[in-house]
């Protein structure tokens, strides 16, 4: 028998820790920011639920938002993150794939 | 998103079921692991409006739980194993490193190719080539956040094949890579190719034994100790910044480049300064300069005999509308909002010396090249926005709301003229290389 010992290639990683903002009940009266960052279809995503909102919460108000640095998608700065949390209860957003 | 719940604003994000492990693995990155997801079939790119609409009605009752139901702090994702040493039994040494290479692979360490065994006496030959301490960390890697310590730098760089002269040239590849200017966790994660482009200018290189003449690119043993660098960097960007394909590396097509793709500039046979005196180094100074590339076109032209037909010839390269990176500066820069970055976007020109000796030769310097490049390298504005957002084109230039009305407008394909970088590379033939770059590229120097 042979036996081969090896050292793992794999880096450890910086944690990060972010605790999860607390969840309203319903949205009743909700100010819901809308958060496209530009990328094709994701305007009509948030048009569909925006609606969609309007039907379950008609109490609720929207606005809508998107970064103000980037390119094929435009991302939030920490001054529009600030800004955003200052302006609504919640946000529903189309970042991804 | 994670930094509104850092600021108390639940969220919810919309994301492609292929998505759903990329976009955990990222929340989980940046500190929130369970950050709610509204789960659609497939990406929202390429649809009808009507076929958006639909997709996001059936997530819609994700949509509100996200809002409305308490968060957990989500599972891990694909953490990284704890073992620092691991053991491969077999009936024979051959065997054990079959099974290593078999384990690495299943684990998503490898690039696919077998993998130098990084034993304890092999990566203590690699830090021989630096007087680091092997517990130095040299940066934080994106997008997983990944300690870039010297000895994980040679434990990759022993399992690429490489020797201690190499190690350096990665220490210095990573510092590029880490700088935020270059934006890594985009160009790491994107469903776009992007392969890092190592060039290498100053005696280390040479030292290393690395070419910048035929076939600098590979493969072969000319290209040998250029493929162990560009591999190197490839490997520790997978174990050292957690770039792991399907987990964080959502690339849709890939690219052989991403393999590899490393060589020396041809100082010898370059009629101009060094490349990397271009950028500030001294001449006797060596430097690794890394610049992301989506793709690569040759400049093939064994007809001209005046700079300004090469130009021509060029160009045409230079005009491709279907790669991303072409007249994007309509549409904005590559920002990195956390550090405040903002990236043009660059293509790197592999100039041939036959062509080089002919833009020299009329007293061509790279100046004018980039001047000439700049001028012919047009396109209508409607065809450079056939694949470009037009609400982002008001977003980033709300002033140039005029060009709807003048869709015939020849406009440069890049910000400026300084977009283009040109290095000498190659052999004795009239054909160079055009990079479609991706942002700009980033040089460091090379130290002990």
């Amino acid at each position: 028998m042979a036996s081969l010992e090896v050292l793992s290639p794999v880096a450890n990683v910086v944690e990060q820790s972010v605790k999860p903002a607390p969840r309203p009940r319903d949205l009743g009266h909700a100010t819901i920011g809308l958060y496209w960052n530009m990328k094709a279809g994701g305007d009509a995503a948030l048009d569909r639920t925006e609606q969609l909102l309007r039907e379950r919460f008609p109490g609720a108000r929207f606005k809508r938002y998107t970064g103000s640095v980037g390119w094929l998608m435009r991302h939030c700065t920490a001054e529009d993150a600030d800004r955003i949390a200052a302006e609504v209860n919640a946000v529903v957003g189309t970042t991804n794939d | 998103m994670v930094e509104l719940e850092r600021r108390g604003i639940p969220t919810v994000i919309f994301t492609a079921e292929a998505f759903v492990h990329d976009a955990r693995r990222s929340a989980q990155s940046f500190g929130l692991a369970g950050l709610p997801l509204a789960v659609v079939p497939a990406p929202l790119t390429n649809r009808r409006p009507e076929d958006v609409h639909r997709m996001a009605a059936e997530a819609f009752e994700q949509v509100v739980a996200g809002l409305t139901r308490p968060v957990e702090a989500g599972a891990d994702v694909g953490r990284p194993a704890e073992e620092e040493r691991l053991t491969y039994d077999g009936p024979d040494l051959l065997e054990a490193w079959s099974r290593m290479n078999r384990d690495f692979l299943a684990r998503g360490w490898s690039d696919g190719f077998p993998l130098v065994a990084p034993t304890g006496r092999a990566v203590e030959a690699m830090l021989r080539g630096t007087a680091r301490d092997p517990g130095e960390v040299i940066a934080t890697l994106e997008p997983g956040f990944g300690l870039a310590t010297v000895e994980k730098l040679a434990i990759n760089a022993v399992m690429a094949g490489g020797g201690p002269e190499h190690l350096p040239l990665l220490v210095a590849a990573v510092r590029c890579l880490a700088e935020p200017k270059m934006y890594l966790r985009n160009k790491a994660m994107s469903t776009g190719p992007h392969a890092p482009l190592v060039l290498v200018n100053g005696p280390r290189g040479r030292a290393a034994n690395l070419n910048a003449g035929m076939c600098a690119l590979g493969p072969g043993a000319p290209s040998a100790s250029n493929t162990l660098l560009g591999r190197a960097v490839r490997l520790t960007m997978m174990n050292v910044g957690h770039t792991y394909v399907g987990v964080s590396d959502m690339d849709t097509i890939g690219s052989p480049l991403k393999y590899s793709l490393a060589c020396a500039e041809n100082e010898a046979q370059s009629p101009w300064e060094p490349y990397h005196v271009t950028r500030g180094h001294a001449r006797e100074a060596s430097t690794v300069t890394v610049h992301f590339v989506y793709g690569i076109c040759e400049l093939h032209d064994f007809r001209s005999t005046r700079p300004e037909d090469l130009i021509q010839v060029f160009a045409t390269a230079a005009t491709n509308v279907a790669q991303v990176g072409t007249a994007l500066w309509l549409i904005g820069r590559r920002a990195d909002p956390r550090y405040k970055t903002e990236e043009r976007e660059h293509n790197t020109l592999f100039v041939c010396p036959e062509h080089a000796q002919i833009f020299a030769g009329e007293g061509w310097d790279r100046a004018r090249i980039q001047q000439a490049l700049y001028k012919a390298a047009r396109l209508p504005f409607r065809t450079l926005m056939l694949n470009k957002e037009p609400k982002a084109l008001q977003a980033a230039h709300p002033e140039l709301g005029w060009l709807a009305d003048h869709p015939d407008l020849p406009l440069p394909v890049v910000e400026a003229p300084d977009c283009f970088e040109i290095a000498v590379v190659g052999g004795a033939a009239g054909r160079g290389a055009y990079f479609y770059g991706a942002g700009e590229p980033v040089t460091m120097p090379v130290e002990d």
